[in-house]
């Protein structure tokens, strides 16, 4: 099966289910918001797309000669030419791209031996996923738990520091703390491996079935193999985890200093329930609701990091797939790249305010 | 309330632990890891009875040697593939006719051919014979007629990307013939005298039918991949590594020394030379900035070298446009360039000054423009500005074009330090121009724009012929040396140059071809007819114990010579 599609199956069919749910069980409100939601979607990758083709295509010189340089014969730049469409007038190939685009067909690469785009990224998206998933979960588990620690130790010496930590880490360029702990951690001190996904001469070992490896090697029960993937995940995971867990730390922050204000809870306190129980099971549960609402934001964030942290590391993923065609100077690599990141942020933030929406049942459309 | 997974917090968190104490790094030089086993089984092919029992050869077991390096698989088919690292994996995989010897530049020995072969008298075929009962590491057989069928139904065919065949097949070859089991013909388009040299090249190395066949491009095949060489592909994932091990059937003189060898690509020079250091990779090679290689040298227990050879750096001086249409004014810019400052100003030493357009290792390459101009000679440079009157009063107004993000981030340094040098004439105002690559190339090869400009160039086949045909015909990439449309020269000097070179190409003769390129480079530094600069120079780095094979030339970069081509199977661990 095709890495992409194994992805979005996993990621589709808990959707599809959630949206059944909905479709059925839920209320006239919140079908009517799903669907207004999942009907805007369309039209913001739409204009994503389209600005994608006309900012290609409005940069100065010619993509194909930019591509094949000096030694390009005429013959075979026209030819080229020719396969990418670029000979015909701007509206065709912009029907012909928007096109593609709804089929999921995001055209050849000119480098790579112009092998489809589609099947270089789903070649990588699982690699991505594997660096993004863990860094997200740290980031929000950085932010939730410190958040909270900050807001009930409000105005004492740890509040500062985390305050001054969250602001400092967002300040980072990613690829510095990047560097920074390769060098640290992987040259001095000598505790982690600098790159990579896997020690090499266990890459070969491990059969590839979602090329995630951390999953496919649990799921042939290679432990070795398993021990040196999180042993390679560590540094790229902390750089992107990192970064991203300032800013969740100082909404989680403000939020539950907000809520730990309510009325509710000063009546919860008031029946003698515990400051742990209250804090931590009714304050920053609420208090969780606008973080969620970030995680959707924050994919674009976690995406353009990503570009940087798998170039530092040498992470095989989208990121630096991109990177490289960009340097190679692919024109439709590039391309189909961008749609590809436009269309995954789109997605995750259409499933986010949906489950915002079942979170909170004061969503309305 | 029951919470059935708070068990897997901890498990987590132990796994992490774990992981981080584990000592899985291996840190020792030579990485003598045992190879693990592999779960990729060779394939099992339906390829023809072998016609002769194969030679197997035996690698030192446990030895595993891992190579970095920053470039990237953009595909395998030797019809298609145009890329250095893609050559490179080729020529490990496979064995040509002929090869270049390593270490060598300029010295041909005999690959999967019996001997060397010979032209006819008009020049017009080459004929040379396979050594008997070759076969891939598959079991399937090499013989004549499978390699000729590869030639003329691939190479001479199929059209990929890559434009290999219509860039190093088709102008030369127009058919294969097998005279017997054993003996190829090569009929030529014309008399080529640097075919021996285009046959070493990694479109004619012989290609496994079973996996390359006639009817398309396989740029991505399926691993295992057997060839003839040393070596076959155990497994690939592009961008991450490429697992070789030694070829069971090889039967060359040169087979593999350590039993496994990893490419592992990096995304950034930097991690890969953290990776050096820290034991992660054995062997760093392409392509280190100066910075890295100067961060590198004098650290315990690597080895830095350099190669000098590979990729150039050079004016391309338009002939046809003022001001660089008078010969003095070019005269005056090869005067006043001074490649020693560029070197140390801009790459702390890293790179080497080019004073031929035949980069130094290769067949006749001298140092032509050191001896006619001893630049900088800022004397000279004023004189011959002032033959054509310019003068302090009356300066030259000389446009630079160059690429800024094309060649790396020191290109727009470089050109500074140029302009400086040749201001400090006097007589000449440089206005530099930047132009994003795609336009510039274009503006380049018009010849329509600038009279100046800045290039890079890097061999298709390694002979001096690669290094000069370029600029010169046709138009020569924007030198305008000869009319793009009649192919003749502007002038006698120019065409007694297109007659040299063509000379020059029909000579199969080395003394023959050396002493004609001496000419060719002495008319060529009278022209002008591009300004060489220097050598990108490649570097090589290793960690102590890695070496080389002492049976072949430059042991100290590992047996990579000027062809720059790393021959794994050279490679030893201690």
């Amino acid at each position: 099966m095709h890495p992409l599609a194994l992805i979005f199956l996993i990621i589709g069919v808990p959707a599809a289910l959630a949206l059944a749910y909905i479709f059925i069980r839920g209320s006239h409100s919140l079908r009517r918001y799903v669907l207004t939601r999942i009907v805007l979607t369309i039209p913001m990758v739409l204009i994503l797309a389209s600005l994608v083709f006309l900012v290609l295509r409005v940069i100065p010189g010619d993509p194909v000669t930019s591509a094949l340089g000096p030694k390009g014969s005429p013959e075979v730049k026209e030819r080229l030419r020719t396969n990418l469409g670029l000979n015909e007038p701007l509206f065709i190939q912009y029907g012909s791209f928007l096109g593609d685009v709804l089929t999921l067909d995001l055209g050849n690469a000119m480098t790579l031996a112009q092998r489809p785009v589609v099947d270089e990224l789903g070649e990588r998206l699982p690699a991505t996923l594997e660096l993004i998933i863990p860094a997200s979960a740290l980031a929000l588990g950085i932010g939730l738990i410190f958040g909270t620690w900050a807001a009930v130790r409000r105005k004492k010496t740890s509040d500062y520091g985390f305050r001054l930590y969250s602001v400092a880490i967002y300040a980072m360029p990613v690829f510095w703390l990047g560097l920074l702990f390769q060098l640290l951690f992987g040259v001095w001190l000598g505790w982690t491996p600098t790159g990579g996904r896997i020690e090499a001469t266990l890459g070969a070992t491990v059969d590839r079935t979602t090329n995630m490896l951390l999953v496919d090697s649990v799921l042939h029960g290679n432990w070795e193999a398993f021990r040196s993937v999180l042993h390679h995940m560590i540094l790229p995971t902390l750089t992107l985890g990192l970064i991203l867990s300032g800013v969740f730390l100082r909404l989680t922050r403000i939020n539950v200093i907000e809520t730990l204000q309510e009325d509710y809870v000063a009546a919860a306190r008031a029946r003698g329930i515990r400051e742990r129980v209250i804090t931590y099971s009714h304050a920053l549960k609420n208090a969780m609701i606008p973080v969620i609402t970030l995680i959707g934001l924050q994919v674009a964030i976690l995406l353009g990091g990503a570009i940087l942290t798998e170039t530092v590391f040498s992470w095989p993923g989208m990121g630096r797939y991109l990177v490289d065609r960009i340097t190679a100077r692919d024109f439709t690599a590039v391309q189909g790249s961008i749609v590809m990141f436009a269309l995954f942020v789109a997605l995750i933030s259409l499933a986010v305010d949906i489950i915002y929406s079942l979170l909170d049942p004061r969503v309305k459309y | 309330m029951r919470r059935p997974y708070k068990w897997l917090v901890p498990l987590f968190a132990l796994a992490l632990v774990a992981a981080a104490c584990g000592d899985d790094d291996d840190t020792t030089p030579t990485a003598t890891t045992a190879a693990p086993a592999t779960t990729a089984a060779p394939a099992q092919t339906t390829a023809a009875p072998t016609t002769a029992a194969p030679v197997t050869t035996e690698a030192p077991a446990g030895v595993t040697l891992i190579i970095g390096t920053t470039d990237s698989i953009s595909g395998l088919d030797g019809a298609d593939a145009y890329a250095v690292h893609d050559w490179e994996l080729l020529k490990n995989i496979g064995e040509g006719l002929l090869r270049w010897e390593p270490g060598s530049g300029d010295k041909l020995v005999t690959g999967a051919a019996a001997g060397f072969g010979e032209f006819s008298a008009d020049g017009l075929s080459y004929t040379i014979a396979l050594k008997p009962g070759l076969v891939f590491g598959d079991g399937t057989p090499l013989t004549a007629q499978s390699y000729a069928d590869q030639i003329n139904d691939r190479l001479l065919v199929l059209e990929g990307p890559g434009g290999v065949g219509p860039a190093l097949g088709q102008p030369y070859v127009e058919s294969v013939e097998a005279l017997d089991d054993v003996t190829i013909k090569f009929n030529l388009t014309e008399t080529w005298g640097f075919f021996e040299q285009l046959l070493a090249g990694a479109p004619y190395i012989p290609t496994n039918p079973t996996q390359f066949t006639a009817a398309e491009l396989n740029n991505f095949p399926d691993a295992p991949i057997y060839g003839n060489g040393p070596w076959y592909i155990e497994s690939y994932v592009v961008d991450e590594q490429t697992v070789l091990k030694p070829n069971p059937t090889y039967q060359g003189d040169s087979p593999a020394q350590v039993e496994q060898v990893i490419v592992r690509y990096f995304g950034s020079p930097q991690s890969m030379a953290e990776a050096v250091q820290t034991g992660e990779i054995d062997v760093a090679w392409r392509i280190l900035g100066p910075d890295l290689i100067s961060q590198l040298t004098g650290v315990s227990g690597l080895n830095v070298e350099r190669i000098n050879a590979g990729p150039i750096r050079y004016f391309i001086v338009n002939h046809s446009l003022p001001p660089t249409d008078d010969p003095n004014v070019r005269k005056a810019i090869a005067y006043a360039i001074d490649r020693d400052e560029i070197s140390d100003r801009v790459f702390q030493g890293a790179v080497d000054p080019l004073f031929s357009p035949i980069p130094p290792g290769f067949l006749g390459a001298n140092d032509v423009y050191d001896d006619v101009y001893a630049a900088p000679d800022v004397g000279a440079a004023t004189a011959a500005l002032a033959a054509s009157g310019y003068t302090p009063d009356a300066p030259l107004d000389l446009t630079l074009a160059y690429p800024p993000e094309h060649y790396g981030g020191t290109v727009a340094d470089t050109m500074q330090v140029m302009k400086e040098q040749l201001e400090a004439t006097g007589a000449v105002n440089v206005d530099l121009v930047a132009q994003e690559w795609s336009t510039y190339i274009g503006a380049v090869i018009g010849g329509a724009d600038y009279p100046v400009s800045f290039l890079g160039w890097f061999y298709d086949y390694p002979d001096p012929d690669n290094y000069l045909n370029p600029f010169i015909v046709n138009g020569g990439l924007g030198t305008m040396v000869t009319d793009p449309d009649t192919g003749e020269g502007i002038d006698a000097t120019s065409q007694e140059l297109v007659d040299k070179l063509i000379q020059a190409a029909s000579t199969s003769d080395p003394s023959t071809r050396e002493a004609l390129y001496g000419e060719i480079q002495a008319l060529h530094a009278e022209l002008v007819v591009t300004l060489p600069l220097w050598v990108e120079a490649e570097h090589v780095v290793y960690r102590d114990g890695v070496s080389g094979d002492d049976a072949f030339g430059s042991l100290v970069t590992l047996n990579i010579g000027p062809t720059i081509e790393f021959n794994y199977n050279t490679l030893s661990a201690s």
